[in-house]
């Protein structure tokens, strides 16, 4: 008893760690491109742009580095007093707000629908409804932006054949942001229906058969069965979309450049002025951190709360 | 045995490698020395402009046996395109500027001093270019930068045959013609104007103040709008909008507008007149061009480009033998012949001014009584600044004085940062 009970003792230690060990490198080594990737192209430019925050870097210091100098928090300070900031960040705010739950239900329903329907006709929607996603955002601004125009577009015409008067589509702040906010719906939802699609498909036809053997209705099966096994893509959409409206800007860039009265100026856009148009890049970095802080706060957020919903 | 063959190898690979460059060199610098002539210079030209460009620049290759690698750049991409060549250092040796990116360019750095070139090169003098164009009018130090090339101008295009329908035999000469006219032509009915004013333009409101004899920038070089002459032109030009001669839409399509006759006037450059007759040959006689309406002056913007020799170009000299080249009479003229770019050339301005052509003779006139826009760092934001204030009075009901001075605040403050 005693004399076998050491190697039993002894043997696990032995082996486990020399095992862990010699399989130690290989995840690493597996992650490493990744991560080098992840490092070169997402954490160094991160940093890089802390660093560009705190200096007066303009066109003049590109060419000649030793004319950059430190300049402190300077540029934060300029962002906080600079009203356009304010207005950049309410309206991002404003679309995210909105924007979200309407990217969210719409993708879900149309995604339901055509789920339960099926068929050709569906597949032919399918694709249908995935083509804004592949477009190129050139050429969905061109026609959008005749659609919309407010001396020859399309859409006053049909209104005004069932006598109802132009509408400012690009021409008015709230109408413009409306407009430009509806491009991007139009754009967002192909990708997202595609994703609950997919979601639907993996949701076993047992519990939506048992439950109509129960004799729940339509409707009960699809709240109580279908969106409960759903929130996992819900909720993968939801973070996504939250992010992509906080960086916010193809639709508005191409449309209506910020416009009119930087109604559909968003954060990004704001960014992308200062930085490229008015080559300010100490101070346009400084607001690309406190984009990115945002987000990181907004997402963090949101998967603790993701958190707890699952305990 | 193996490591040792594996390390002869890597020092040979080595060495091969430090001949081959050596070689390379060598023989680019033996060519170099040998014809100097056989350069090859990078030329950067904006917008779409590149072959024509490559045509027009075959003889001159023919005579030095300079070559040209002609680079065209679209005019939305020039800044990003600069800001890349600044960072790594890597640009052109022959660059075309336009006008209003002149002073990024200058703060930048990277233009080489043109002041020996200039003295060299008769042709570049100052003297053959209007004063518009002069260095002292294009930098503050007065230093040559850039040399003349191509110019641009705003007139009055108006529709002569509504004008005519409304009893006006001749298009407005005055500030309050132009209102009252302008005025009178929007009352034809719903969804007609009198003139277009384009509202991202930030040029209109800055030749409004020249026009009533100021400017925007003082004596000093500073920007300045808290000046009676501004604020005669922010009137003038709100004016439109209060009584309703100008359309508030943001998205109105200029060309569009005076084709169909719903904005019968407007103040646009020749690249207008060339968008008119190709969207409405049948209009031909029944539009017109003339210099802009006056209230002191009649004063336009000079608008158009420079080329600049880049700075850490290889081929200075022979740089300074195209811009010559280019500046040449009859190569400006060729120019405009081929893509109706004006010529800066004043002896090519009067050349085609003597041609008969009524439109050409106007833009000439007005080149004549033109400005560019202030040459300080910064300007492009301030003056868009201005644009949205202005916009947000007309079109948004904000309130004037108080929409102005957070303006004039806010271009205090670019010119503190810039």
């Amino acid at each position: 008893m005693t004399v076998l009970a050491p190697p039993r003792l002894q043997a696990p230690p032995v082996t486990r760690p020399s095992r862990r060990h010699r399989g130690g490198w290989v995840p690493y080594a597996f992650v490493a491109p990744a991560m080098v990737v992840l490092v070169a192209f997402a954490v160094l430019p991160i940093l890089v742009a802390g660093v560009v925050s705190t200096t007066d870097m303009d066109i003049s210091g590109l060419a000649d580095p030793s004319s950059v100098s430190f300049v402190g928090l300077e540029n934060y300070r300029r962002l906080v007093a600079d009203p356009q900031f304010w207005n950049a960040l309410r309206t991002t705010g404003a679309f995210t707000v909105v924007g979200v739950p309407v990217i969210v239900v719409a993708s879900l329903a149309v995604a339901l629908l055509l789920h339960r329907s099926g068929g050709r006709l569906a597949s032919t929607l399918r694709a249908f409804y995935f083509l804004p996603a592949i477009t190129a955002i050139v050429a969905v601004a061109l026609v959008w932006g005749y659609l919309y125009n407010s001396q020859f577009g399309l859409l006053n015409y049909l209104l005004s054949l069932v006598g109802l008067g132009p509408v400012p589509w690009l021409s008015d702040p709230t109408w413009a942001r409306f407009s430009v906010g509806l491009v991007a719906v139009w754009r967002a939802t192909g990708l997202n229906i595609i994703i609950f699609l997919a979601a639907l498909q993996g949701i076993p036809h047992e519990y939506d058969e048992a439950a109509q053997l129960d004799g729940a209705t339509e409707l009960q099966r699809t709240r109580r069965i279908t969106v409960p096994l759903l929130r996992f893509a819900i909720f993968f959409v939801t973070v996504t979309t939250v992010i992509s409206w906080l960086q916010f800007f193809d639709e508005p860039y191409v449309l209506t450049q910020g416009g009119p009265n930087d109604a559909t100026t968003s954060i990004s856009l704001y960014i992308y002025e200062q930085g490229f148009r008015y080559n300010q890049f100490g101070f346009a970095s400084a607001g690309s951190l406190v984009l990115f802080v945002i987000i990181a706060v907004v997402t963090v957020v949101q998967l603790r709360l993701r958190g707890s919903d699952d305990h | 045995m193996r490591r040792l063959l594996g390390t002869t190898t890597a020092a040979l690979s080595s060495a091969a490698l430090v001949l081959t460059m050596a070689a390379c060199t060598g023989g680019d610098t033996a060519e170099a020395v040998e014809d100097g002539g056989s350069a090859t210079l990078k030329v950067w030209v904006m917008g779409d402009a590149g072959p024509a460009f490559t045509d027009l620049t075959a003889a001159f290759t023919e005579d030095t046996g300079i070559k040209l690698q002609v680079d065209a750049i679209p005019w939305e991409n020039v800044n990003d395109k600069l800001t890349t060549a600044v960072a790594s250092g890597d640009g052109p040796d022959v660059v075309q500027i336009g006008l209003s990116l002149l002073p990024t360019f200058a703060d930048a750095g990277v233009l080489a001093d043109l002041t020996d070139v200039l003295a060299e090169h008769p042709a570049l003098a100052p003297s053959n270019f209007p004063d518009a164009v002069a260095p002292e009018n294009l930098s503050t130090d007065g230093v040559a930068l850039s040399v003349p090339w191509v110019s641009d101008t705003r007139v009055l295009f108006y529709r002569s045959d509504i004008l005519a329908e409304a009893g006006h035999d001749a298009a407005p000469t005055t500030w309050d013609d132009m209102r009252s006219v302008a005025k009178e032509l929007a009352q034809r009915g719903e969804g007609q104007f009198g003139y277009y004013i384009p509202l991202w333009d930030n040029t209109l409101p800055v030749q409004y103040t020249w026009q009533a004899g100021g400017d925007v920038v003082d004596a000093d070089g500073a920007v300045d709008f808290r000046s009676p002459e501004f604020a005669a032109a922010a009137d003038h030009w709100l004016g439109f909008f209060e009584d309703g001669s100008a359309p508030t839409a943001t998205d109105w399509d200029q060309t569009q507008g005076f084709v169909s006759g719903a904005t019968p006037m407007v103040v646009s450059g020749p690249y207008l007149a060339k968008a008119i007759r190709d969207a409405a040959p049948e209009l031909d006689g029944s539009w017109s061009v003339t210099t802009l309406p006056a209230d002191q002056t009649g004063t336009s913007l000079f608008a158009g480009s420079n080329l600049g020799i880049w700075k850490t170009s290889k081929h200075p000299d022979e740089a300074a033998q195209l811009l010559d080249f280019l500046a040449q009479p009859d190569n400006q003229i060729a120019w405009y012949d081929a893509v109706g770019e004006l010529p800066t050339s004043s002896a090519a301005l009067t050349e085609l001014a003597g041609r008969g052509d009524e439109q050409l003779s106007v833009y000439v006139d007005q080149l004549d009584d033109a400005r560019t826009v202030p040459m300080v760092p910064g300007w492009d934001l301030v003056a868009n600044e201005m644009a949205s204030a202005l916009t947000a009075i007309a079109t948004t009901g904000a309130d004037k004085q108080s929409t102005l001075d957070a303006f004039y605040a806010k271009a205090d403050e670019i010119q503190s940062n810039y």
